[in-house]
């Protein structure tokens, strides 16, 4: 997916319709970062909606967010499966970026998905994934938020095959790395569950090792597929 | 005289009522085992970072929406898929659960009976927060002074836990519940303020924490 014309600015509404028909597979990345520019008055938004059908498998994987100096960015996904697709979503979001240096220095930012399983004729909220980082309202940096962190990186995965075991595996998994993580599971609806992994960290390189390495465990673990190289830099 | 609710809502609030919080730390025992949470000031950091954020964004949010009329069915779903922290989730639940059952029998209502059978037919979870609401607002306490006192009932039981495992002085703990007062009545306008974009905004470090706690060694708290 091609970022439109570099950069988001105010008023900027994008609207992404993805849909994977069933049985099909789908990885869907961006070609450089979501960079947000700064949005006075006003606010940059982007709306997705995902529909996964029947045995389907999506792999959503964009770069990462850097929002600038005074941007508000909202950015809201309804992703609906079916019981039986296969859903995984990595995201990373920096600190932004500002002539003096300083992190945190855009206005808003609100990244909200909100993740559905769709049986038949009863549609039910397994998810909702809801990130408001405020650094003019609040203090971010500190205990209970970022805690002395700039990155935050997050993983979503639904799938059938999601249980305990393997939330402590991926735990694992994240064990060789310096960032601070945690790993925990959904409610089970209509025999599918959800996995959420968050972790803080200094660096969108750490992160994005991190995740790739959670999502090539699951490649291998699930599709005897090798890691992922989208070579796009 | 005192308003006719006062004694129910103190009843309601009373840290011994036996719904099992002494059982939940809600994160920060994993603050404990690393070090960062270890005296009456570091406690009071963490308990008001945990009320301006997650008891404002998930419980305060839903006892809002709920006076304000929103369907406690859907409330109850949207808790349920936004506490993505497991034991959280499950602690929310099991102290609900507790709140229902002795709701039902000293502080029946229709209101109750209602979200009770939800809970009863698998088409709600039984929340917390929820099962607070649906009691208060049936027995007439004002949405202030209901999201007020539940605030400060779970800072007290968040405060007596963390007396028994830091551990802090009988005193110290009452000097936290004191400097509590004022978050709480900021809390409250926060609530206030808030929109339905904003239920359940979590805040990445108290999150982690409450993950991570499932799989720490040493623990004296089931969340």
């Amino acid at each position: 997916m091609v970022n439109p014309g570099g950069a988001y600015l105010g008023a900027d509404l994008f609207l992404i319709d993805v849909e994977v028909e069933a049985g099909a597979e789908l990885l869907l990345t961006t070609q450089s970062a979501t960079k947000v520019y700064r949005t006075p008055g006003s606010f940059a938004e982007q709306r997705m909606s995902v529909r996964l059908g029947e045995g389907s498998r999506l792999e959503l994987l964009p770069d990462q967010l850097i929002a600038y100096r005074e941007a508000s960015y909202r950015q809201n996904s309804r992703i609906s499966l079916h019981p039986t697709s296969s859903f995984v979503m990595a995201e990373v979001i920096t600190p932004g970026w500002s002539p003096d240096g300083g992190e945190f220095k855009y206005e808003e930012v609100r990244l909200r998905n909100e993740i559905w399983i769709e049986d038949g004729n009863s549609a039910k909220l397994l998810a909702l994934d809801n990130l408001l980082i405020r650094p003019p309202v609040n203090d971010v940096t500190g205990l209970g938020f970022m805690e002395g962190s700039s990155h935050l990186g997050s993983l979503v995965v639904v799938d059938p095959r999601v249980e305990q075991g393997l939330a402590d595996q991926l735990h694992e998994v994240t064990r060789g790395f310096g960032a601070y993580t945690g790993v925990s599971l959904t409610a089970t609806i209509a025999g599918t569950t959800g996995l959420v992994l968050r972790s803080l960290s200094n660096s969108t390189e750490e992160l994005n090792t991190l995740l790739g390495a959670c999502t090539s465990f699951l490649r291998e673990r699930w599709y005897g597929q090798e890691p992922l190289n989208l070579r796009k830099y | 005289m005192s308003a006719t609710y006062q004694l129910a809502l103190q009843q309601l609030t009373d840290s011994a009522l036996p719904t099992g919080a002494f059982a939940h730390s809600l994160g920060f025992e994993g603050y404990i085992e690393r070090g960062l949470v270890g005296d009456e000031g570091s406690f009071g950091v963490w308990l008001s970072a945990f009320l301006g954020q997650q008891l404002t964004y998930s419980d305060g949010l839903a006892i809002r929406f709920l006076y304000e009329g929103a369907d406690v069915g859907l409330l109850d779903s949207v808790l349920s898929s936004q506490l993505l922290a497991r034991e959280v989730r499950e602690a929310s639940l099991k102290m609900g659960g507790r709140l229902l059952e002795i709701g039902g029998e000293v502080f029946p209502s229709g209101e109750l009976d209602a979200y009770r059978e939800l809970v009863r037919e698998g088409s709600a979870q039984g929340h917390q927060p929820l099962a607070f609401g649906v009691i208060a607002r049936s027995l007439g306490v004002p949405f202030e002074a209901a999201l007020s006192a539940y605030l400060f009932a779970t800072v007290t039981s968040l405060t007596q836990n963390a007396v028994r495992a830091i551990p802090l002085g009988q005193n110290a703990g009452q000097r936290v519940l004191r400097q509590a007062h004022d978050a709480v009545a900021a809390a409250v306008q926060d609530v206030a303020r808030l929109c339905w974009e904003d239920f359940g905004a979590v805040s990445p470090g108290l999150e982690i924490s409450q993950m991570r706690h499932e799989r720490q060694r040493a623990r004296m708290f089931m969340s």
